[in-house]
């Protein structure tokens, strides 16, 4: 792919979702995300940050409004029919973690990872579990390629999960809240792994709700209520001293702490 | 009233035949049924209305009326409607696979239902095409989660596979009872036909707790 600098990796433009007749999800949302950019999006719960990045994904339906990715619109729902047209091709360049454990029980860790390199890109089994053996080292998961996910802690199993999403070599990767079921132990060993994840410039869009990990990671933070973004600034803006009313009071009732 | 079992021996051949009979009959019933229910399975879980309703129809139908009559109306009845001779293995294996497929896709559907909606979101956002989603991960772990339910589903089919002598076909309810008619020797004869269903059966009720077990630990459901 190439592109100026300048040019956004990610552009949304005027992105509006709806579960049902009742329920509008996101408002009219437009997000640059240039490469190389860790953008953390942070918002009160029920506010869509999940929706947006399920969205991005392709894993729901929008009513309209587009999202390119590289400079090629890959989901758009413009025309009459509003359908949503989702390009699977530009959608496998991006790679999610969710916040539930998403593992496929059934098979082993080496299994997990090696399933979409191999029926996707119809790699070889013996390269795949190459790279796999070597991905599961480098996040200290060597010793477990075998087990299988019922026999992995929490921190492991988001280990393996953005261990088998980086298998498939993504130019964007999204983490919707991955350490939020995890119990407070094991939370630094996975934010870890995105930590050196970002070390290697890997651009990523992130949804959390831990302040110490929002400001070691983002470049960029975004504050998304109602549907629509309310700020969108440096961290040290954002995170310390917002400028809008909104983004305050939900920094001081959810970090409590600013600087 | 002297009972006399070593009549039985006398008659061991034939026994074994019809037993024979009866496990070949319902192994190909467990297969062809398995995999009809399966995909019952999937159209009662599926988003088009139309597969929903057929396969309910379908389903409740089987699972509401007497095998009995199920075997009587396919073997006396479906020939006159379609006009060709059906002998009566072919109807019993009809018969026994609808059977099959009616008890086994509500197996299939409470497994499927058990599938949290997150593993397709990984299937998706791994870009797996929809059939691998099916093959790879959808159907080893309906299957796994099915296998106890199953194991009872298949004993079910192999007690019910004795309706088949009602139709003439030389299983060992058919032989058991031929035996216990020329020798008179009831007691003796449809004891051992029972023990012998009893034998094979047990064992594998007992195997639906330990697979049970098994496979709970595995998906750590
Ligand atoms: N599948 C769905 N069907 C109907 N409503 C939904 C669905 N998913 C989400 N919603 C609703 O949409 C709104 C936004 O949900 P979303 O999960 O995107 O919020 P969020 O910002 O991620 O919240 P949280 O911080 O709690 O994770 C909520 O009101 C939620 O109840
Ligand atoms: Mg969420």
């Amino acid at each position: 792919m190439t592109m100026s600098f300048s040019a956004p990796l990610v552009k949304i433009q005027s992105l509006y979702k709806s579960y049902g007749p009742h329920i509008q999800v996101l408002k009219g949302l437009d997000i640059e995300m240039k490469p190389g950019e860790r953008v953390v999006v942070i918002g009160p719960s029920g506010g869509g940050k999940s929706t947006l990045l399920r969205v991005m994904m392709g894993l729901e339906k929008i009513d309209s409004g587009s999202i390119s990715f590289g400079g090629k619109p890959y989901i758009s729902s413009e025309g009459a029919d509003r359908k949503t047209e989702i390009d699977s091709e530009v959608r496998r360049s991006i790679g999610m973690v969710f916040q539930h454990y998403t593992l496929f029980p059934h098979l082993s860790v080496i299994q997990n990872l090696i399933l979409a390199p191999c029926k996707v890109r119809g790699e070889a089994k013996a390269s795949a579990t190459k790279r796999a053996q070597a991905l599961l080292e480098r996040f200290g998961l060597g010793a477990k390629a075998n087990a299988y996910p019922a026999q992995l802690s929490g921190g492991q199993k988001q280990r393996v999960a953005i261990a088998r999403a980086l298998m498939l070599d993504p130019k964007l990767m999204l983490f919707d809240e991955v350490t939020s079921a995890l119990d407070p132990e094991l939370v630094a060993e996975v934010e870890q792994v995105i930590l050196q994840l970002a070390a290697q410039d890997m651009p990523m869009m992130i949804v959390t709700h831990d302040m110490w990990f929002a400001k070691n990671i983002a470049s960029r933070v975004i504050f998304c209520a109602g549907g629509v973004v309310v700020e969108d600034g440096p961290p040290e803006q954002v995170l310390g001293a917002p400028k809008e009313e909104r983004t305050r009071e939900f920094i001081d009732r959810v970090f409590h702490i600013r600087h | 009233m002297a009972l006399d079992f070593s009549i039985i021996l006398r008659f061991q051949d034939a026994l074994l035949l019809g037993l024979w009979t009866t496990v070949k009959l319902t192994l190909v019933c467990i297969v062809l049924g398995c995999s009809l229910g399966f995909f019952i399975g999937l159209a009662r879980t599926s988003r088009s209305a139309i597969l929903r309703a057929a396969s309910s129809v379908y389903v409740e139908f089987f699972r509401g009326t007497p095998v009995l009559v199920q075997l009587f109306w396919i073997f006396f009845c479906l020939p006159l409607i379609l006009g060709v001779e059906l002998s009566n293995l072919t109807s019993g294996v009809i018969a026994l696979t609808l059977y099959m497929g009616a008890i086994t896709s509500e197996t299939f559907r409470a497994s499927l239902k058990s599938i949290g909606p997150e593993q397709l979101d990984a299937c998706v956002a791994l870009g797996l095409p929809r059939r691998v989603q099916v093959t790879n991960v959808i159907l080893p772990q309906a299957v796994l989660r099915a296998v106890p339910t199953l194991l009872s589903n298949c004993v079910s089919l192999f007690k019910e596979s004795a309706l088949v002598s009602a139709v003439g076909m030389a299983d060992l309810m058919f032989v058991g009872q031929n035996i216990s008619n020329n020798t008179a020797r009831p007691i003796e004869v449809l004891t051992v036909v029972a023990l012998i269903y009893f034998v094979i059966a047990f064992p594998l009720t007992r195997a639906v707790t330990l697979v049970e077990r098994r496979v709970l630990a595995k998906l750590a459901i």
